[in-house]
């Protein structure tokens, strides 16, 4: 009987096999010269490109300034895009005056109008390059070039067209996204959605209200989240309007404005969010009393201690603890609740702060009874309640460190 | 019956190592088009932006160490300096016998605290907790040793306050920009990327300074070239074209980043895994179906995470040996999925791949070769085809090998000497003898000691993250 082998053999599987042999064999071959070859081209490249750098570096005030004459580069596109990068980089991280020398230099040697030629008409990758750049140039007569390119059907083009305003940080810019986001729903991620408004809106949050008011739910979700970062006390009353919201993210968003108000009504009012059924607008509105660092918020704080979420009881206890010379009279309320999950909390925050000895030391010259005094101190020592009553969920395991 | 049995046996060796080829270049052509597209696409994604946003979400670094005196100063100072906003690292002490302890606590000014540790996962228990005085965002749990590093991570996942955990492994070193990195995708779509894995290197020969690295340089060891080798196989083509379908089933223990929540709602890791990251990725697949929930799990190749590799024999043939045993401890639970419709293309594609040409790997070409001896020996092999065979399956190998050099030139180009290309790409020829083979006895042993209930794993001689020069 002959072999499997043979058979193939037989049915002329050695022209196949040779061809694939040659064929691999080929394939290895035109690999390895791709690589060689790439690898040697690009090295001249950078080698030439470092040298230009070098040589541009050398004469770049005189670039700057138009004293080299710009028809003199702007045609080589090789000298073009080091001169934009250099130029670009440069302008992020300029002072005030730097930054609107470049800016004057972009404009007239015409780098802006180039790109927002390429963010209109080329395709791809070179788009979203030239969309992204000219974010960077935060000239805003690229608004209208990017607002298009909003519209694109690519969802990347979208994407770098919403980085672009985003990097723009203009009111002009969050109009655009405003708007058309009131056209076409959220089609883009959210989170570089969320961070181009943030930019954006942070010199005029009340941009958002009219839009806040008119959009569907999950915009809603979007531009409270954006409201909640840019608030600012000028926005008071509208705030305080949005704590009654039916949309949590709305209550959430009004409670981490809040706490860029002044003190005295936004204490009340977020005292009430702290009490909210949804866990995460009171998350908020504990984080935002701490920040408020007002004693009226104390009693809210307290109570917050006992929430049923752990981040709740964690950012509650850090906020209480701010309160640096409150520490005895806070940790004797503290026990008082006979939480054992809050006064768990509230030891973390004292110990991750270092002030366990300061409490130590305060509570022993403290105005309290002797009982109290021998109680507070025996349950900021053992880390337990004594006497308590157990709670009745998963235990937190103690774990002072020996 | 021998002559039939050497024929069927033949024909199978043929088709699978056929096969198993193409589906690597199939892999290759993927990864080529999608590598391409993210490198445009992260061109357009100003990394810097992200840590200049309020609203990235803040991830807990989670790195186990075991007897990790040497290095454990430089690592966590590594982490500490990783560009991203909002970051918090746990280091969990896990019953070292050695002064990993102290080391931390001279370094970072450690001291104990008292804090909430709710078990959510179960983990051995804990002996204590530390805050760092120079950097509060360090967090040390110092535990009892369960054996694994599985156990290891669940301490620290309980701890964890950040809606995202990265493990990585305490003797690694991260670039700095990975993090930024890894949650690309997660920034791009949050709401149904639950897994990110990112690229292992492997550090053997590089130069390093002050826990950075300074230098990429190929190792000097042959055996240690050839695992660079692998390793850009195994990430760059194996693991981007998995990703693209949605198929992935590992990301690697040494650097990885998940939804906190939904690991805590699988129970964590599986503390008795031998492979603990497969094992995760799996169940979290199997959770996520189940469930219904639409969800991604990806791979981005350039946030780097650089590692020592065994540079001996001895120490590689251990660690390949629990790899294999860490595949079939994760897909022996897993077999009911297999091709059934409810898991889609994971139970019809990827653990049926896992299975044919990952597990069975050893046993077949093992029993090939000896099928083949045998069939020469009775007279049965046709000579010429048996040579032209040979050729054909070291060329075609041969491609997806410098297919992944190529992939690495293409795009991340960390070897930036001439020298090291070169050397590369020669080791390209000579990994498939007597490695190849060397590889696959080892595999075959990982498969008997699993059977035999050998489950004990001695831990890797390492070096640390000590300065070194490159001769």
């Amino acid at each position: 009987m002959a072999s499997g082998f043979s058979i193939l053999h037989r049915l002329e599987p050695s022209a196949f096999v040779f061809e694939a042999i040659v064929g691999a064999i080929a394939v290895d071959v035109l690999l390895l010269a791709f690589i060689l070859l790439r690898r040697s081209y690009r090295m001249r490249y950078f080698r030439k490109r470092d040298a230009r750098v070098f040589e541009l570096r050398q004469q770049w005030d005189a670039l700057i300034s138009g004293e080299i004459p710009y028809e003199t580069w702007r045609t080589k596109s090789f000298d073009r895009r080091i001169i934009e990068d250099m130029a670009l980089d440069a302008f992020e991280a300029a002072a005030a005056d730097q930054s609107a020398r470049l800016l004057r230099f972009l404009r007239t040697s015409g780098l802006i109008e180039k790109r927002i030629f390429e963010a209109r008409k080329l395709k791809g990758w070179r788009r979203r390059s030239a969309l992204v750049a000219l974010g960077r140039t935060r000239a805003p007569e690229g608004i209208p070039a990017l607002s298009e390119a909003l519209r694109d059907l690519d969802p990347e083009a979208r994407n770098a067209a919403l980085r672009g305003l985003g990097r723009l940080g203009s009111p002009e810019a969050a109009e655009e996204i405003l708007h058309w986001l009131a056209e076409s729903g959220v089609n883009v991620p959210v989170l570089p959605l969320q961070n181009a408004l943030i930019n954006c809106c942070r010199e005029r949050p009340q941009i958002l209200l009219s839009y806040l008011q008119l959009a569907g739910p999950q915009l809603r979700e979007v531009l409270a989240r954006v409201l909640g970062e840019v608030a600012s006390p000028s926005l008071g009353s509208e705030l305080i309007g949005m704590a009654d919201d039916e949309l949590p993210e709305l209550r959430a968003a009004a409670a981490r404005a809040l706490s860029n108000a002044q003190p005295g009504h936004a204490v009340e009012v977020l005292g009430e969010l702290s009490r909210d059924p949804v866990w995460f607008v009171r998350l908020r509105a504990v984080v935002a009393i701490g920040k408020l660092y007002d004693t009226a918020a104390v009693p809210h704080l307290i109570n917050a201690l006992t929430d049923s979420n752990r981040l709740v009881r964690m950012r509650a206890a850090e906020a209480l603890v701010d309160f640096k010379s409150e520490l005895p009279s806070i940790f004797s309320q503290v026990v008082k609740t006979r939480d054992r999950y809050g006064l768990h909390a509230f030891l973390a925050a004292l110990e991750n702060g270092d002030l366990r000895k300061r409490l130590d030391a305060e509570l022993r010259q403290s105005a309290f009874s002797d009982g109290e005094r021998d109680l507070l101190l025996a349950v900021l020592s053992i880390g337990k309640l004594v006497e308590t009553q157990v709670a009745t969920k998963s235990q937190p395991i103690e774990t002072a460190t020996r | 019956v021998i002559h039939h049995f050497l024929d069927v046996a033949n024909y199978t060796l043929f088709f699978y190592y056929l096969s198993g080829n193409l589906a690597y270049l199939i892999a290759l052509i993927i990864a080529l088009k999608t590598s391409a597209a993210h490198q445009r696409r992260i061109e357009s994604f100003r990394l810097r932006w992200i840590t200049e946003s309020p609203l990235a979400p803040p991830i807990t670094l989670l790195a186990p160490a075991h007897n990790e005196e040497k290095s454990i100063r430089v690592s966590i100072r590594n982490l500490l300096e990783l560009d991203y906003p909002e970051l918090e690292v746990i280091v969990i002490n896990d019953g070292s016998k050695d002064r990993t302890l102290e080391e931390l606590q001279d370094e970072f000014k450690l001291r104990p605290v008292r804090m909430v540790y709710v078990q959510e996962v179960p983990s051995a228990e804990i002996r204590g907790l530390y805050r760092s005085d120079s950097d509060p965002r360090l967090l040390v749990i110092d535990k009892e040793s369960a054996g694994s590093k599985a156990d290891a991570v669940n301490a620290g996942l309980n701890a964890a306050t950040s809606p995202y955990v990265c493990i990585v492994d305490a003797d690694s070193m991260l670039e700095r920009d990975s993090l930024l990195r890894i949650m690309v995708p997660v920034l791009a779509d949050p709401k149904h990327v639950v897994g990110v894995g990112g690229i292992i290197r492997i550090l053997n020969g590089s130069e390093i300074e002050g826990g950075q690295l300074r230098r990429v340089r190929l190792p000097r060891k042959s055996l240690e070239v050839i695992q660079v080798i692998e390793y850009l196989r195994a990430f760059l083509i194996g693991r981007e074209a998995w990703a693209q379908g949605n198929m992935m089933l590992i990301i690697s223990g040494a650097f990885g980043l998940f939804r906190t929540d939904l690991v805590r709602a699988i129970g964590g890791y599986r503390a008795k895994a031998i492979g603990e990251d497969f094992d995760l990725v799996a169940r979290l697949h199997r959770h996520l179906i189940e469930k219904g929930q639409e969800y991604r799990i990806q791979f981005v190749p350039d946030p780097v995470c650089w590692t020592e590799a065994p540079s001996d024999l001895k120490s590689l043939g251990r660690q390949r040996a629990r790899w294999h045993k860490g595949l079939l401890d994760t897909l022996l639970p897993n077999v009911d999925m297999l091709f059934r419709r409810r898991y889609g293309r994971i139970g019809f594609l990827a653990l049926p791949y896992l299975w044919v040409f990952e597990l069975f790997a050893p046993v077949i070409e093992i029993g090939g070769i000896f099928t083949i001896i045998l069939a020469a020996a009775l007279g049965d092999l046709s000579r010429d085809f048996f040579i032209q065979f040979m050729i054909f399956g070291y060329a075609f190998a041969t491609v997806i090998s410098i297919g992944a050099v190529l992939q690495e030139e293409l795009t991340y180009k960390r070897y930036s000497d001439w020298q090291d290309v070169a050397r590369l790409v020669t080791y390209c020829f000579f990994e498939h003898f007597p490695y190849r083979q060397l590889h696959m006895v080892w595999r075959l042993q990982g498969l008997w000691q699993y059977m035999r209930g050998d489950m004990s794993w001695k831990p890797l001689e390492r070096k640390g993250l000590q300065s070194t020069t490159a001769p």
